[in-house]
């Protein structure tokens, strides 16, 4: 497989499907004619892309939560669950399908027809297959998105769309990143790309299907920049092949001025960037991600961290929110606690509709910063990819110019360790080989210090890992004990 | 001690402090990283003599992926080597003390559930390393 510069030719692409559709059997029933008249078929209010520009437009703040379990019936019952407290429906894939290990799934279909209750961590949609999907679809009344995590999802995605589904999370970077270990990124970027030119050809027949790279990366004391530098790049490859509905995420971090700052950054940095690269009919909008990282157990105290996400959501004017639930710390939730996070959302969501906070220096100041740093990695990569977008991608994870904290893949450097300053803002506390001005590093040398003074302690590993534990322990900053 | 989080599970974060947090209080860890399966455990103990691995999973697939560990070891020849087991290890909010039986019988030494803090489970390994040595006759020092 190699990486494309520019749109895939539609001959090669389509050879290049016949070899996906026939990793699994369920694939042998895609055909792609069907698969758009299908989608033509569907109403307007089951259409993902449509909801999320009149969001857009209206400046209203979407709620979505997380959802998935093993077996149709079950997750139907699960969605129509959630249906009524939010906007648009996921369907969470399995942590087997994920990894293209559909006999694995198999067994866990198996298994938890057995034991009567799931013994898998989302909706095995590949296994399923065309029919039950639609049938899934077309129990519910809102757009569906498939959230996964899947580095090579060209199976996934050829039944998705055949099946009525109108988004799609993920990219060939934010979705080996974070989620693959020995996945090379020159696979994952060519797999997606593959993806982007499906929903290209969708796109080309007159339906818009959403697409959203995934913001949060590891979740992990991610600073903006690392993450917006990915967003943008995968936007771009997806604008490439002809992609025009684009959400791009964010995962909230946690200090409120910094967290909007991103927000407003993002959006503007994506115009600049796409328009410079001469698109400009596209349809683009943001997705907060409520706190991603550990949750405190007490369910009283999640719910505050879920609401100051719906808070950030709220106030930077995200187009959508995706929910946690009080249950986060103990792992998968139940139907009732995913629906309690939602209402907990909805409730703040609601409240702050009419509010703006006011543009203050110290948050132009946030945004600034912002800009500068995402600009200085996004054109250190695109000049290493030499006019060929995902070339760039995989040479600047070579050379250390992106870095993601805590991220588990063997194509990632590691080096850059963030911290946060006294604020809980999040600050690079070694940049690793990241190509950040001098005068940038001497600003967040300066606010970590600030903090290390106050706490009498050196900046260092363990400030790290108090900051990772330190909102499920009860606060932002990881103080010491 | 071999180190790693099992399954198709890509936890990586808790991974890295954990390795962190065993070198420092003086255990030779080697850390397989996330992803790892059982096989690529007991070769990993097999091979450095290691005398516990320490097993996580974070994603929920737990129970289908920590079955037969224990009876894998036995086959391989690890029947004395300490297993532990660590992380949200079932789909859904269930009473620790119900996790915890369910693993144990699956042949894990100890089970931790998310509230426990790491310098309970470094004490437990510490004391159960040292207890195995005195069964097996060694008169070795921590």
């Amino acid at each position: 497989m190699k990486l494309y510069q520019g749109k895939i030719p539609e001959s090669e692409f389509m050879q290049m499907r016949e070899g996906a559709l026939q990793t699994w059997p369920t694939g042998q029933d895609v055909d792609l004619e069907d698969a758009v008249q299908y989608q033509r078929g569907l109403p307007d209010s089951m259409n993902f892309a449509k909801k999320m520009h009149e969001a857009d437009q209206a400046k209203q703040v979407l709620l979505q939560p997380r959802a998935g379990v093993a077996l149709v019936e079950e997750h139907i019952q699960l969605l129509k669950f959630l249906e009524p407290e939010c906007d648009l429906l996921p369907t969470t894939i399995d942590a087997y399908t994920r990894l293209n290990q559909y006999n694995e799934a198999q067994r866990g279909i198996e298994k938890s027809k057995a034991a009567g209750q799931s013994l898998l961590n989302g909706f095995p949609a590949v296994n399923h297959g065309i029919a039950e999907c639609r049938r899934l679809v077309e129990s519910l009344s809102k757009p569906v998105e498939i959230r996964h995590g899947t580095p090579d999802a060209r199976l996934l995605a050829e039944i998705s769309f055949a099946a009525g589904f109108t988004s799609y999370e993920g990219g060939g970077i934010s979705y080996n990143i974070p989620y693959a270990k020995k996945v090379t990124l020159e696979h994952s970027i060519s797999c997606w790309q593959y993806i982007d030119r499906l929903v290209g050809y969708f796109e080309e027949q007159g339906v818009r299907i959403n697409r959203e790279p995934f913001g949060p990366l590891s979740g992990t004391l991610v600073p903006p920049f690392a993450s917006h530098t990915v967003a943008i790049l995968e936007g771009l490859m997806a604008l490439e092949q002809g992609v025009r509905s684009i959400t791009l995420g964010y995962g909230q971090a946690g200090n409120m001025i910094q967290d909007i700052a991103a927000m407003m950054a993002l959006r503007e940095l994506a115009d600049e960037y796409f328009q410079k690269a001469g698109y400009n009919d596209y349809e683009l909008s943001t997705v907060l991600h409520q706190w991603m990282g550990g949750f405190p157990e007490d369910q009283a105290k999640a719910f505050s961290v879920i609401t100051w996400g719906g808070t950030a959501a709220a106030l930077a004017k995200a187009t959508k929110v995706i929910v946690k639930t009080p249950h986060e710390a103990f792992g998968i939730p139940t139907k009732e606690a995913n629906l309690e996070g939602l209402k907990c959302t909805r409730q703040i969501v609601n409240m702050l509709a009419d509010q703006e906070v006011p543009e203050t220096k110290q948050m132009l100041w946030e945004v600034e910063l912002i800009k500068r740093e995402t600009r200085a990695l996004m054109d250190a990569t695109l000049q290493l990819g030499n006019g060929n977008i995902a070339e760039g991608a995989v040479r600047a994870f070579q050379a250390g110019v992106i870095d993601i904290p805590f991220a588990p893949s063997l194509a990632n450097p590691g080096k850059m360790m963030p911290v946060r300053d006294n604020h809980g803002a999040i600050r690079i506390l070694d940049f690793g080989k990241v190509p950040i001005p001098e005068d940038i590093r001497k600003i967040h040398k300066e606010l970590i210090q600030k903090r290390a003074d106050i706490e009498k302690r050196e900046a260092s590993f363990q400030m790290v890992i108090d900051d990772i534990y330190s909102i499920s322990k009860g606060r932002l900053v990881g103080r010491p004990r | 001690m071999v180190l790693g989080v099992i399954g198709a599970d890509c936890h990586a974060v808790g991974n890295k402090i954990l390795e962190r947090v065993f070198s420092e209080a003086g255990f030779n860890v080697v850390n397989l990283g996330v992803m790892v399966s059982q096989d690529e455990y007991i070769d990993a103990a097999i091979e450095t003599g290691a005398e516990a691995i320490i097993v996580s999973s974070l994603y929920g697939h737990g129970e289908i992926d920590c079955q037969g560990f224990r009876e894998r070891c036995v086959e391989r020849g690890l029947e004395n080597v300490i297993l532990y087991v660590g992380g949200n290890l079932v789909v859904g909010k269930t009473p620790n003390e119900e996790i915890v039986t369910k693993f144990k019988s699956m042949g894990y030494d100890r089970v931790f559930t998310p509230d426990t803090p790491l310098e309970d489970c470094i004490n437990f390994l510490k004391q159960d390393i040292l207890g195995r040595r005195a069964e097996d006759g060694q008169n070795s020092q921590y």
